[in-house]
């Protein structure tokens, strides 16, 4: 608790949180654009429509997001130099630990305010009936997952290279790499396209009618094994960087 | 004898030197051309317009989202030369006026740019054989390439503006990123020629190379944001006191 409150003090005006709302804000500015004056097939398809185009946001914006995160995290240590104080005013694994949480506690707060703006935006909209709050409920855990897996990636490479451009552009290439993804399949066991075995909605079609139909995912066992890898990721890449994070030498 | 400026040039290009930074402006266009040249080749039935459709496939994402994000990054480093320890001071007391050492920056963004640029255009005219295209080349590429070039200076300025001002290395990067995205919505709204960050996109033809945009008012609009920003960027170094960490 104490390393905790420590990490929260190095961060003090930093402005860390302020750039989160501005990046968040963006999203909720797309949101707000897409499909701004529904019609009534609309309003019928809304819940479930708005679940299919949350992936699409998340996975342009949440790697880059995340990588900002852990950056600034991380960048404190390296121009403040204190990777010569590790071992001796507390461990280095909970020092580790401690940057860990103050991350996820960033990427839950993202998390809630982004569900609580899609919520918020469908009754606004007045899209029919209510949101699918078993659906929902399961977006909202695996893009958790997907988040925090990616900050723990990020957070690695972060302390690991003085040369914060490196984890920056490793960002903004998995952003890439997860939008072009998205067009091949909907699923994938790579860190960056967690949020495609994430979506519960998917889409069909017709090239004839030209209508698009979107139903709730049924997962085959293939797509359970890539939902299953955003958590197998969690636990690589807290493992490996706490490893790297010890064993660091200033 | 070396004027200023050529002396800020080759200051900067000492600073960069066996910097791998130039790798992300290698790398991020070939994913591009590679998923888009296979999503190419896979709808060959619906994108019939041959080297037109290739291009969106190429360049629709990258020129939005992700060059802009780029773009920015490579600014935020070569700021960040100066934000790391005490290099403001020997920066500062160079002896070169400020203005040839800001220019000496955004010639070495301006130059990555360029030859960012370059890239994707090679890419897209190997692909496009590889891919079987036989018609001949688009003659509008040259137009496309340097619209889009002014554009990317665009960029460069905003981006060196922002580095410079906010100290992070990572925030600039997720303004940039923000500022491709609104774009976005800004050339949809037709207000992307007053939008720094639009600028490129349309330069480059990334949403419809067919598009018909006035050439003389993007080189305009251009070169006044070019003009404006460095300006701010020159009167910033000038008149703030920068001090090192």
């Amino acid at each position: 608790m104490i390393t905790l409150r420590a990490e929260f003090k190095k961060i003090k005006r930093k402005k860390i949180g302020l750039t989160m709302c501005a990046l968040i804000g963006v999203q909720f500015v797309w949101l707000l654009w897409s499909g701004s004056r529904p019609d009534e097939n609309e309003r019928l398809q809304g819940w479930i429509e708005m679940l299919h185009s949350l992936p699409l946001v998340s996975v342009i914006m949440m790697p880059t997001i995340m990588s900002v995160l852990a950056s600034r995290l991380a960048d404190v240590e390296h121009k403040g130099n204190t990777y010569k104080l590790l071992n001796t005013l507390r461990r280095p694994g909970a020092l580790y630990h401690a940057k860990v949480v103050c991350g996820a506690l960033f990427i839950l707060a993202i998390s809630i305010a982004q569900f609580l703006f899609v919520i918020a935006l469908g009754y606004a909209r007045g899209y029919a009936g209510h949101p699918e709050w078993k659906y929902y409920g399961t977006t909202f855990v695996l893009n958790l997952a997907c988040c925090l897996s990616l900050y723990l990636l990020q957070l690695l490479l972060s302390m690991l290279f003085f040369n914060q451009m490196i984890p920056l552009v490793a960002g903004l290439g998995g952003s890439m790499l997860g939008l072009i993804l998205m067009y091949v399949k909907m699923y994938s066991f790579l860190p960056w396209g967690g949020f495609l075995s994430a979506a519960q909605v998917n889409m069909d079609w017709n090239p004839e009618t030209r209508i698009i139909h979107l139903y709730y995912r049924e997962y085959s066992p293939v797509e359970l094994c890539a939902v299953a890898m955003i958590f197998i990721w969690i636990v690589v890449f807290y493992t490996a960087g706490r490893l790297l994070f010890t064993k660091k030498e200033a | 004898m070396r004027t200023p400026y050529i002396r800020a040039v080759k200051a900067e290009s000492l600073k960069l030197k066996r910097s791998p930074v130039w790798l992300a402006f290698f790398a991020l266009p070939l994913i591009s051309a590679f998923f888009g040249t296979m999503n190419y080749k896979l709808n060959i039935e619906v994108l019939k317009s041959e080297w037109y459709s290739l291009w969106s496939q190429h360049t629709l994402f990258l020129c939005y989202l992700f060059m802009p994000a780029l773009i920015g990054t490579y600014c935020s480093y070569l700021w960040r030369l100066e934000h790391t320890r005490h290099n403001w001071n020997s920066f500062l007391t160079a002896p070169l006026p400020v203005t040839s050492l800001y220019l000496g920056k955004l010639t070495q963004a301006a130059r990555i740019s360029v030859l960012g640029n370059l890239w994707i255009f090679l890419l897209f005219y190997v692909c496009g054989r590889l891919a079987g295209i036989q018609s001949p080349f688009p003659k509008e590429a040259l137009e496309w390439f340097f619209c889009g070039t002014l554009g990317a200076v665009v960029i460069c300025c905003v981006q060196l503006l922002l580095s410079l001002v906010i100290r992070s290395f990572a925030v600039p990067i997720g303004i940039a990123l923000a500022g491709g995205i609104l774009g976005l919505y800004m050339t949809n709204q037709d207000y992307g020629m007053n939008y720094p960050y639009s600028l490129y996109c349309l330069g480059m033809r990334a949403n419809n190379p067919n598009m018909e945009i006035s050439t003389s008012t993007l080189t305009v609009n251009s070169i006044g944001f070019i003009f404006v920003f460095a300006a701010l960027s020159v009167f910033y170094l000038r008149r703030h006191e920068i001090s090192s960490n």
